[in-house]
């Protein structure tokens, strides 16, 4: 998988980097606006992460391009600028997502992952993982064949689980995908933990192993 | 400062006043007057009569008892005559006097004379009189003429004052209307009313100026703060993004694990307050212009949905009672607002508290358990956190109050039956 990281800021460009390619994806980058529009008119990426305040130019521009030469590459806005208006006009330009600056790693990559994975639905509409199986067109789970009911959060937590697999998540970047916007109005995350304890225990009810690990109590990690 | 006055009424006052002293004055001075001509012309006239008197008498050429007897006659007949013999001639004596008068029956002033007439070699001493208006009538009528026209006066200087000023000051009224409606939200100057007249197009251009002046700082501050708050979301991006890396490091012990974690919450923190400045500067710049009617009561309903999960792990008590309601709003503000008001009811709430949301007749009041009623008057200021023990942004009710202003809503607080109630009134 082909990632574009298309970020002026080198130090956040590399943090990125360094996160997707240790999930095994192949990621290059852009650092002005000239480079991200070469790069983009000669190769194709699965998912191209785009900063609209680059030096040279507005990438919004580029978006523009792509969407008018028929691309199929996923895009994803990756923004200082929070604000709805924006927001609103990437996702009408035809970006896949929009994410806030700043965001976690993990968000970003679970994002990814349901980008890409939207865009090749027609191939593979489902995930194994060990003895865990997730169809991802009807949003069912199951574990050695047997269907496990889980929450709307459940089923939330368990693909942002699949999209960072071996990574170590803070319970923060859980708490912000879980609860969008409120979560950064608080401190305390404690409710994450209930959320992982009730997927843990109907997994492993169902017969699946020991794959989503508690780091000291303050970070997740799903083990595939 | 006491009562007001109005600029109008500043000019009337010392005319008014000084019309009204010399009306006073006017008072005695006409009655000297008219007193003075009045007793000299009565004088002139007594002297004229003894004149004629004396004269007629003598050229009758009668026999001194006739005389007599004529005098006799004219004593008890003629009104406003009396004689009497004398032996002696006597100087003339002219004085007033008031006494009482038989025939009408009433205290009467008199202008006399005294004198003495020659008839056939005999002196007889003559008092002529004449009634003539008493001192205290006569200053009655000039007073109360005096005072008849010190009203038509005033009546007179109040209506054509008011006329010609109103429309002297009318431009500046105008100019004062216009000033009143200036907001520096709005950004915009407000147009001030052309004038001809000199001093009016000087105040109005000098006013522009400093509405202008006002308008640039405003901006300028505005611009600060959302600049700077830019400026901050790029480095937070990198720490943020940094620690996410630092803790996939295997060789993190479980202390490390926690400094970590204490970090995450400072920069949650720091890009928590960013967020909300961010998020003033564009109300204050007035964007979120667009509006369309809001269910508020679904969508209440829908914003404390999210946070359920608050709820069950604080172990908070929560209840809605929620009447449908419409408002004419933008949605994002709207549903910030109510946002706003539920994290801070989840955060102030102590475990196993109540959290009470209740919408009807027009009104939104969200109560929470509390121990202590708030400072209320520096509650909805920014960064003015009326207690230190929980970490919010400081910034979350300066919003709410800042959606409630824009709209015209009310927002208020009191601290009744051991709950924390705001409310809005839409």
């Amino acid at each position: 998988m082909k990632i574009l990281i298309i970020e002026d800021e080198p130090g956040l460009a590399e943090s990125i980097g360094a996160y997707l390619t240790a999930q095994d994806y192949l990621c290059e980058y852009a650092g002005t606006w000239a480079q991200a529009r070469e790069k983009v008119e000669l190769y194709r990426y699965d998912c191209i992460l785009l900063d609209l305040m680059l030096p040279g130019g507005d990438g919004m521009d580029i978006l523009e391009t792509l969407k008018k030469q028929g691309q199929q590459d996923g895009v994803i806005i990756i923004s200082a600028k929070g604000d709805y208006e924006t927001k609103i006009r990437g996702l009408h330009a035809g970006a896949d997502d929009y994410l806030a600056k700043p965001f976690h790693l993990p968000e970003l990559a679970a994002r990814i992952y349901s980008v890409i994975r939207r865009r090749s639905f027609a191939n593979h509409n489902h995930v194994v993982q060990n003895e865990l199986k997730v169809d991802l067109l009807s949003k069912t789970i199951t574990v050695h064949g047997e269907v496990v009911i889980l929450t709307k959060k459940e089923l939330d937590l368990l693909l942002f689980f699949i999209g960072n697999k071996n990574r170590v998540i803070a319970k923060s970047a859980l708490a912000e995908h879980l609860s969008g916007d409120i979560a950064d109005m608080f401190d305390n995350h404690d409710f994450v933990y209930a959320h992982v304890k009730n997927l843990k225990k109907k997994l492993s009810e169902a017969g699946y192993g020991n794959y989503l690990k508690t780091i000291y109590g303050t970070g997740y990690k799903w083990e595939g | 400062m006491g009562r007001m006055k109005k600029l109008l009424d500043q000019s009337l006052r010392p005319l008014v006043i000084y019309a009204f002293t010399v009306l006073v004055i006017s008072i005695p001075v006409y009655f000297l007057i008219i007193d003075v001509i009045w007793e000299n012309e009565l004088d002139k006239h007594h002297y004229a009569i003894r004149e004629k008197l004396e004269k007629r008498l003598t050229r009758l050429s009668l026999p001194d008892t006739a005389v007599d007897n004529m005098i006799a006659v004219l004593d008890k007949v003629q009104p406003g005559f009396s004689f009497n013999e004398t032996a002696a001639p006597r100087p003339d004596s002219l004085y007033t006097i008031i006494r009482f008068d038989d025939f009408m029956h009433d205290r009467e002033q008199f202008r006399c004379l005294t004198t003495d007439i020659r008839v056939n070699h005999k002196l007889y001493r003559v008092l002529i009189e004449t009634n003539m208006e008493e001192v205290d009538e006569t200053i009655l009528a000039i007073g109360g003429v005096t005072v008849f026209f010190i009203m038509l006066l005033l009546a007179g200087f109040i209506y054509l004052n008011r006329k010609t000023a109103l429309r002297i000051w009318q431009p500046f009224y105008d100019t004062l209307a216009g000033l009143r409606t200036f907001r520096l939200e709005t950004g915009k100057a407000v147009p001030l009313p052309v004038s001809d007249v000199t001093e009016f197009a000087d105040l109005n251009v000098s006013l522009d100026t400093l509405m202008q002046g006002s308008l640039a700082s405003y901006r300028q501050q505005k611009e600060f703060t959302e600049n700077a708050s830019h400026e901050l979301q790029t480095p937070l991006a990198i720490v943020k993004s940094r620690l996410d890396m630092l803790l996939q490091s295997q060789s993190l012990d479980a202390g490390q694990m926690r400094i970590v974690e204490q970090v995450y919450q400072a920069i949650n923190r720091v890009s928590r307050i960013n967020k909300n400045l961010l998020l003033l500067a564009r109300i204050e710049h007035a964007q979120f212009e667009e509006k369309e009617p809001i269910a508020l009561g679904k969508t209440l309903a829908g914003v404390a949905e999210q946070f359920a999960d608050r709820f069950e792990n604080n172990a908070l008590h929560y209840t809605e009672n929620i009447e449908p309601f419409t408002v004419e709003a933008n949605p994002v503000l709207t549903e910030i607002l109510l946002t706003n008001l539920l994290v801070n009811a989840v955060r102030y709430t102590p475990e196993g508290g109540q959290v009470q949301v209740h919408l009807g007749g027009g009104i939104l009041t969200i109560a929470n358990t509390g121990t202590g009623a708030l400072q209320t008057e520096n509650l909805f200021r920014r960064f003015a956190q009326a207690s230190d023990a929980h970490a919010g942004s400081g910034l979350g009710l300066a919003i709410t109050r800042e959606i409630c202003d824009r709209y015209g809503w009310q927002i208020g607080y009191d601290f009744t039956q051991g709950m924390h109630r705001f409310s809005v009134r839409f």
